[in-house]
């Protein structure tokens, strides 16, 4: 699984995460795994201790959720991001 | 999007659920949990709930044929009540100074006499006695109110297909005017190309039009960004692939032009936001991510939008 590829956006650099660190770490409740994909996708089928946070939702749960900017955040969709 | 709401410590795991599932990754599903009933009563009223707007509740909530089938019944009801109340009480309906036997001729009078009061006509060749009086009135008020229940839900029926219909067009000639506006980005954008083709840096005026252009631009992708995230109305299919082709087309010049003119200090600060909004709003028209299934070609076309973004910035 490719690792740290930092996309060079003009103004900050996203980092990325590795299968092995999500799968070392999913009983660590300081990891917090966002699932960006429509709800019937995130029933379906989602990485366990993820939350579903639709895209369409961000703007208007996203502060209710994680009310901390600082927050460590992994965020995961579908496919290759 | 997370980013620009301030959100510094955002990790992305890259293969998403595809990589994840393909190296055996656990899955946890949702069970469906029975929805709870819904009421189905959106415009919950301020006014205090007694058993009367209850009612009133209630018959607003009916099909019109379930309605008219109430009113019906109702009345036919309302009449087996007086042709009974006839038998051996002594009191009953009259007409015309004999008392209305309680025979089959007897109840046809009764249900005439019912749909006579309940249409507020009363001819008066009929008349209720004694108790029965206030079991007419009773029958005079309830007609009264199904009946008006009746007629606004024809007559609310029409506005809901009136209002259905503005809303509908008002859409299209929005999905028109973004079309259009399109259509005039790529036009820009290709004169900024040829421009620069003929005389190499761009000058600033140059500059400033393609800062406009971009604006536009973003603007347009903007509401196409909504309408896949916040259908109101659900485009047709067609109708969107064409938006996003033009969109397609437009990134594409976009990607051009940004990548042959990289550092020049002339671009001003309102272009590179410019740009970065775009690139942020395409990198979210995502096949997988939208809340609707589009048809494949859509989502092709979807990938290729999030491809050029990535390109942009």
């Amino acid at each position: 699984m490719a690792k740290a590829e930092s996309r060079q956006d003009s103004v900050h650099v996203s980092y990325t995460i590795s299968r092995q660190e999500i799968l070392a770490r999913l009983q660590d409740p300081a990891l917090l795994l966002v699932n960006v994909m429509p709800r019937e996708t995130f029933e379906a089928g989602h990485i366990p201790h993820s939350i579903s946070l639709p895209v369409a939702e961000v703007e208007s749960k996203a502060r209710r959720f994680f009310p901390d900017s600082d927050r460590e955040i992994v965020i995961y969709c579908a496919g290759p991001t | 999007m997370l980013e620009r709401m301030g959100y510094t410590n955002l990790r992305y795991y890259v293969g998403g659920m595809a990589d994840w599932i393909e190296n055996g990754g656990p899955v946890e599903k949702v069970k469906p949990a029975a929805a709870p009933p819904r009421s189905g009563q959106n415009n919950q009223s301020q006014i205090p709930r007694t058993s009367w707007t209850g009612f009133l509740d209630l018959l607003a909530s009916w099909t019109l044929e379930r309605l008219v089938g109430f009113w019906l019944g109702m009345i036919l009801v309302f009449g087996l009540v007086y042709w009974v109340a006839g038998i051996g009480m002594g009191w009953g309906l009259q007409a015309g100074n004999i008392a209305v036997k309680p025979d089959l001729e007897g109840l046809g009078t009764a249900i005439y006499f019912s749909f006579v009061t309940a249409l507020s006509i009363g001819y008066g060749d009929v008349i209720p006695l004694g108790a029965l009086r206030i079991l007419a009135v009773a029958e005079g008020v309830a007609g009264l109110l199904v009946f008006g229940c009746v007629i606004s839900k024809l007559v609310s029926r029409r506005q809901e297909d009136l209002t259905a219909e503005i809303h509908r067009t008002t859409f299209e000639d929005r999905l028109d005017r973004v079309r259009t506006n399109l259509h005039l980005v790529f036009s820009d954008l290709g004169a900024v190309q040829q421009l620069q083709a003929e005389q190499g840096a761009l000058p600033g005026q140059v500059l400033r039009r393609l800062e406009s252009t971009v604006r536009v631009f973003r603007g347009e992708l903007q509401t196409v960004h909504d309408l896949l995230y916040r259908p109101q109305v659900i485009p047709d299919e067609e109708t969107l692939e064409s938006l996003l082709a033009n969109l397609v087309i437009c990134l594409q010049s976009l990607v051009e032009l940004n990548a042959s003119c990289p550092k020049d200090p002339r671009r001003s600060p309102a272009l590179e936001n410019g740009l970065r909004a775009i690139s942020n709003l395409a990198r979210e028209i995502c096949g997988e991510c939208v809340p609707r299934t589009y048809a494949p070609q859509l989502k092709e076309s979807m990938d290729q939008i999030q491809e050029l973004a990535r390109k942009i910035s």
